[in-house]
């Protein structure tokens, strides 16, 4: 090849990557702001305040990690905490305040305040990712929210019709139901799965929000006579109906399937060893083992006296981690003046993300819903959960 | 205006019109728990009529205020003269009854809630405005209601049932009369309330109206002054305003500060801050200074 053509194409492959790199200088140097700050409206005090305490942890432990390592396009990143104390009346107030200035939000949580302040987010256009609420909540905020579920009718069938499939003599099944927000409607696809694999349903035991005695509920669904029993209630609830179920004579403990929802600390501090045995189902899976994980349980046992991560603590930390993606893959600047347009990058950006790197798993998000999230049968066995099936979609 | 601004002066006058709701029937020293009821009831189904029958707003407006008028007179008609604990006991019910109906139907959306209740103007702004004058000028025409009530002879009558029922009848009051009057009234006036709060938040989810609610309207009446209608004009917006301001690591106090708040109130000024003597006062003076 002659000299001169040699020197030419090195001489624009040298501009070339010149240009390349100062393109990707200038897209670092066009952030504007010191520090991305990401509100968190969250119930830090009040009935669930146990439950936002590790939803914040969560989410500032994600920070946490990310400011180690160089923070967000090169700032650093700062979740703030506002508090609802689970009142609507509180969280309009707060999100009226947030829709001024954030460029993406976590929360609110929960329902009740989802419903009210989520609304406001959603005429502002700004996302709000309520990643602890089921899908039929989260997508009626669509595309400003995003769904950290499945629909509760493709999530729920494979994890009950598992339980079912583990005990081919179980030929019946009654349900214990917390009447509350998505519940009946997952207690309704448990019905689904286990109907799947010829199970009876015999029905619905309605556990009111107010109990506080089990033993009548427990003698109506026991003398249906069932041979398997799933409980779909507040996790306080759950465990003691769990102790009523034992104590009039209920032995086979693996025929006892608890739902996610009842997977709190509440569970383990009331049912203790009486919760030996039983079936829960979830999301994450607290035995894997990878060093994100491992570091992760560490820093949350010694921040909690040794507690196992609860299945939601999770959540708002990938929060975090999608935020951060979304903000370095759309180039967004921080920039007040740019705010809507901003607001909906960041947006678009996480409603469709493929290969997202969870804490515990890869997902891909498809307009809003993740395709492809696994779930998990666990056996319980003093106060721990031992992993016994893992369900792919 | 901002929208936090804007939410802060709507609730707050939803929790003026609604201690008003409690503070009339207390001037026969009935505690209407009922009117929480009457706000769910009404609410949904207005949220109903609009998003599933089409029906314009203020059509639903008037449904709900008729909806909470019509449950209050009937309720009234069996506890218009009962004892405090029997109004309460009934109230309580209600509340019950009403959010165990609400679960199980699903044509109001049942556990899960009401989503996306239309606009009552055009625009967002237009909306936000609309609602804003229609709460302030219901709490002009329900305050002046209740001030010519006050300073009416059935007013007075209802002063003396508070202090003795026996004297009131002896006087030739008829109390189950005077007891339906001010329950059907702050029913109605609670139905209305209802349909504005969820149109407000522009959803409905039954943990709107919880007890709790209960808890603020009772502390803004007796924190605010029971004997006066004015203690709930100043004590709303200041307790709700209160939750709001409080510093985070202050806030998990805020209802240890309310308690506190209402037993100091209880035990240094009975009667609340604004007391009937103090309206007097204010009501001569500003007259006086009128005249001249």
């Amino acid at each position: 090849m002659n000299k001169k053509v040699v020197v030419f194409f090195l001489v624009l492959l040298v501009s070339v990557s010149l240009v390349l790199v100062g393109c990707k200088k200038e897209k670092a140097a066009k952030v504007v702001v010191e520090e991305w700050e990401v509100p968190f409206l969250n119930s830090l005090t009040g009935a669930i305040a146990s439950i936002g305490e590790y939803l914040q942890w969560g989410a500032e432990r994600a920070a946490y990690e990310i400011n180690q390592a160089g923070g967000i396009a090169g700032k650093p990143v700062k979740v703030i905490g506002v508090d609802t104390a689970l009142e609507p009346q509180k969280g309009v107030v707060e999100m009226g305040k947030i829709v001024e200035w954030a460029l993406v939000a976590l929360g609110p949580v929960p329902e009740p305040v989802i419903m009210a302040a989520a609304p406001i987010a959603v005429e502002n256009e700004m996302m709000t990712m309520t990643a602890t609420t089921s899908l039929e909540y989260a997508e009626k905020f669509f595309p400003w929210s995003i769904s950290w579920f499945p629909k509760t009718a493709d999530r729920l069938p494979p994890l009950s019709r598992a339980w079912a499939e583990m005990h081919p003599d179980m030929k019946s099944v009654v349900q214990f139901v917390g009447i509350y927000g998505p519940w009946p409607g997952m207690a309704a696809s448990h019905v689904v799965g286990i109907e799947e694999v010829g199970v009876k349903y015999l029905g619905d035991v309605e556990v009111p929000q107010d109990a506080v005695t089990f033993g009548p509920l427990v003698v109506k669904a026991l003398d249906q006579k069932p041979d398997g029993v799933i409980i779909s209630c507040w996790p306080d609830k759950a465990a003691k109906i769990v102790q009523e179920l034992k104590s009039r004579g209920w032995t086979d403990m693996e025929k006892v399937l608890l739902f996610s929802s009842a997977d709190d600390a509440a569970l383990y501090t009331t049912g203790g060893a009486d919760l030996n045995g039983t079936i829960i189902y979830n999301y994450i899976n607290v035995d894997q083992d990878t060093p994100r994980w491992n570091a992760f349980k560490e820093a949350y046992q010694k921040d909690h006296n040794g507690l196992q991560p609860p299945s939601l603590s999770t959540n708002y930390y990938d929060a975090v981690y999608m935020i951060k993606r979304a903000i370095e893959e759309t180039g967004v600047t921080g920039d007040p003046k740019k705010l809507a347009e901003e607001r909906k990058l960041v947006a678009e950006a996480m409603l469709n993300m493929k290969n997202f790197e969870g804490l515990l798993f890869k997902w891909d998000m498809s307009n809003g819903v993740p395709t492809n999230k696994p779930g998990y049968l666990f056996q319980i066995q003093d106060g721990r959960k031992k992993l016994v099936k893992e369900i792919r979609p | 205006m901002s929208l936090a601004m804007y939410y802060f002066l709507t609730i707050s006058a939803i929790y003026i019109l609604m201690s008003w709701a409690l503070y009339l029937p207390y001037r026969v020293a009935h505690l209407h728990f009922l009117t929480v009821a009457n706000m769910l009831i009404s609410g949904y189904l207005a949220g109903y009529l609009v998003q599933s029958l089409g029906f314009a707003f203020a059509l639903a407006l008037v449904a709900g205020f008729v909806a909470g008028g019509l449950v209050g007179y009937i309720v009234s008609l069996f506890i218009g003269d009962a004892p405090t604990f029997t109004v309460v006991i009934v109230g309580f019910t209600f509340i019950y009854i009403s959010r165990t109906a609400v679960e199980n139907i699903k044509a109001v959306g049942a556990t899960m809630g009401m989503f996306g209740l239309p606009m009552v103007a055009g625009t967002p702004n237009m909306h936000r405005l609309t609602i804003l004058i229609l709460v302030y000028a219901l709490i002009v025409v329900v305050g002046f209601l209740i001030y010519r009530f006050e300073h009416s002879r059935v007013g007075r009558a209802a002063s003396v049932v508070f202090v003795d029922k026996d004297l009131a009848t002896s006087m030739g009051v008829d109390i189950k009369k005077l007891g339906r009057l001010v329950q059907t009234f702050s029913s109605l006036i609670a139905g209305g309330c209802g349909v504005i709060y969820g149109f407000i938040y522009r959803s409905y989810h039954l943990d709107f109206f919880t007890f709790h609610l209960v808890g603020i309207f009772m502390t803004v009446i007796f924190v605010g002054g029971y004997t006066t209608m004015w203690g709930s004009l100043l004590a709303a917006p200041a307790l709700y305003g209160l939750s709001l301001i409080l510093p985070p690591a202050v806030a998990s106090w805020r209802i240890v500060i309310y308690g506190a708040i209402l037993i100091a109130v209880l035990v240094l000024k009975p009667e609340g801050f604004i007391t009937r003597r103090l309206a007097y006062t204010l009501e001569t003076t500003l007259s006086r200074w009128r005249k001249r």
